[in-house]
């Protein structure tokens, strides 16, 4: 048996072994502990050490841990007197005359922020107001200015990549500049595009691709591929995700909103391309660093246990500039645009190329193609 | 009565699965698919990448059906213009007593026996340059003495496949030229470190994800 699973399962009494043992960890019904305790195992042992000490919370889930919970009168007054107050320490900093205009404004701010809806089902009007609320809050808490935008997905635009393998000499300015733009964390030093070295002959071989060189660039007899978010017309990450917090805008982004975002990483699972990233941390950027043109999807400050990734800097992007890669990158091997204008230069690239994308047979239609010289 | 009764039932299965294929407006088969559907009806976005190039100066030029910026060099010459200094022919300017000149200029270009200094410098007329059959071409045109040779790569370039892209993805285009990336005596590039260091690793060891 298992008693200490990490996951929880419903107890619909059929399991016989688990009763006697439950009561037998309270101590006070049928029977004495120690006339147990010669033939307990060490499994047995494990989880009468547990029940004693947190008891049902084990074995109950989510709201379950907090109301199910047998107590009597008194505490239970005491509890529901704490939580008020609680309540009512939120409310009173908010109609206080006593407290200063900025708390009650920052404490207005995080609840309108705290229950406002999916960025997804906003409307102009929401997106503009959420926007405005999140740059004042960092005004109010720093002291200084940022700009953010909700800009919407244009019309009549679909953004797609290419790489260009034979360019791509490894020299990592793309990953530099990337996290500059897009306000990473400093401290797990997150970073959306890896670079792989491969070997001349070899072809793509990921588990054998070196991700950590340090060395001169680009190495004899090798060659360098870079992956990010693929930006999938048919995302698996999108499908998986159970409270739709990432999901693909018209013109081919697939973006998160961090705010709706629960942390439960199957999108991470479900991504083919190690494309996505967790905030197993607070983020941290020295405020000398922080990029202060950001937008709500992109690269605005995120929080501790959200997921996060390559957006092809939404903030650049839709106001027709590149992204952070491909402009820092030396050596062209980057292309970006609209695959929808004939005229674009990915157009070009797709029509007279030889290009290819991985793991096309997955049907997830990445917009992200490869091709050589 | 019976054979009216299948046909009508025919008909009604016929309907149902010719409508089921379709989940909904919008959906393809493919990208490409959608991609050469959605670009039928295509306008151009009201964007221009023009304040994005900053004080980057273009010229306009058109090779084939592509039409592009592409940076002005001469104004990046420092020496230019060349008959300031080469106002003599270069027999008398290379005697001894005259300060030397260009003594950076490291040929790595083809070998000698394809590529000389003359190859794409006159003489006669330091101010231009010219190809292979005399032709004279501007210090603003030289992409067109690379296409002589490096025909795939001219091709790539007027498409936008090779050569980087400035300024942002929206019309007009601009595009880095030859000289922008490549130096033209010594064309290949050198080997350098890396500006970062790759840190997955460090980021899943400290996850405890490393396998």
């Amino acid at each position: 048996m298992s008693d200490n699973k990490k996951w929880y399962s419903l107890n619909l009494g059929f399991n016989g072994n688990k009763e006697p043992k439950k009561s037998c960890g309270c101590g006070k019904t049928s029977g004495g502990c120690g006339d147990h305790n010669n033939d307990m195992s060490e499994d047995a042992f494990f989880e009468a050490a547990v029940d004693a000490s947190i008891g049902d919370e084990v074995r109950k889930d989510g709201f379950e841990q907090v109301f199910d919970i047998k107590m009597d009168r008194r505490s239970a007054f005491k509890k529901l007197t704490a939580s008020l107050l609680i309540g009512a320490g939120a409310v009173s900093t908010s109609c206080s005359v006593v407290a200063g205009d900025d708390s009650k404004e920052k404490a207005q701010i995080d609840w309108e922020e705290q229950f406002k809806g999916n960025y997804k089902l906003m409307t102009d009007k929401e997106k503009k107001g959420t926007v405005e609320r999140l740059m004042r809050s960092y005004e109010l808490r720093t002291g200084k200015n940022i700009s953010m935008t909700s800009e919407n997905a244009k019309e009549d635009v679909l953004f797609g990549y290419a790489f260009n393998i034979s360019k791509c000499q490894g020299y990592m300015d793309c990953v530099n500049a990337c996290i500059e733009e897009n306000n990473q964390d400093r401290n797990s030093q997150m970073q959306y595009i890896r670079i792989h070295e491969m070997k001349d002959g070899n072809g793509f071989k990921f588990d054998e691709a070196d991700d950590n060189y340090y060395h001169e660039v680009p190495a004899e007899g090798h060659f360098y591929m870079g992956t990010q978010c693929f930006h999938c017309d048919n995302p698996p990450c999108v499908e998986v995700c159970p409270v739709q917090a990432t999901w693909r805008e018209d013109d081919g982004l697939v973006v998160i909103d961090y705010d709706w975002c629960v942390g439960c990483r199957y999108c991470m699972a479900a991504c083919p391309y190690d494309g996505r990233r967790f905030n197993w941390s607070k983020p941290e950027v020295p405020e000398a660093e922080i990029n202060k043109n950001q937008h709500y999807l992109g690269n605005r400050m995120r929080k501790k246990g959200v997921m996060e990734k390559c957006t092809f800097c939404v903030q650049r992007s839709r106001k027709g500039q590149n992204p952070a890669c491909v402009e820092a990158c030396p050596t062209g091997a980057r292309i970006f645009g609209n695959l929808l204008d004939p005229n674009s230069t990915i157009r070009w690239v797709l029509e007279n190329k030889k290009v290819f994308r991985l793991k096309e047979d997955l049907g997830t239609e990445p917009k992200f193609w490869y091709f050589m010289d | 009565m019976n054979r009216k009764k299948d046909i009508y039932i025919l008909a009604c299965l016929f309907t149902v699965t010719f409508f089921s294929c379709k989940h909904g407006e919008g959906e393809y088969h493919s990208l490409y698919d959608k991609i050469e559907a959605e670009s039928k009806v295509y306008h151009d976005t009201t964007m221009t990448s023009e304040t994005f190039l900053n004080d980057i100066k273009t010229i306009k030029i058109t090779e084939g059906e592509h039409t592009f910026l592409i940076p002005e060099r001469k104004g990046q010459i420092k020496s230019y213009a060349c008959i300031e200094c080469h106002t003599e022919p270069l027999d008398k300017l290379k005697s001894k007593d005259i300060k030397k000149a260009h003594w950076d200029i490291n040929m790595a270009h083809a070998d000698i026996s394809t590529m000389n200094c003359a190859t794409c410098h006159n003489g006669n007329d330091m101010n231009n340059l010219n190809t292979l059959t005399g032709i004279k071409v501007d210090f603003n045109s030289s992409y067109k003495l690379c296409a002589q040779c490096h025909s795939s790569q001219f091709e790539d370039w007027k498409g936008g496949a090779h050569g980087k892209r400035i300024g942002g993805w929206v019309a007009p285009r601009a595009s880095f030229t030859c000289v922008n990336c490549h130096n033209p005596h010594s064309p290949s590039f050198e080997t350098r470190w890396p500006s970062r260091f790759n840190t997955e690793q460090i980021e899943e060891s400290h996850e405890g994800l490393a396998h």
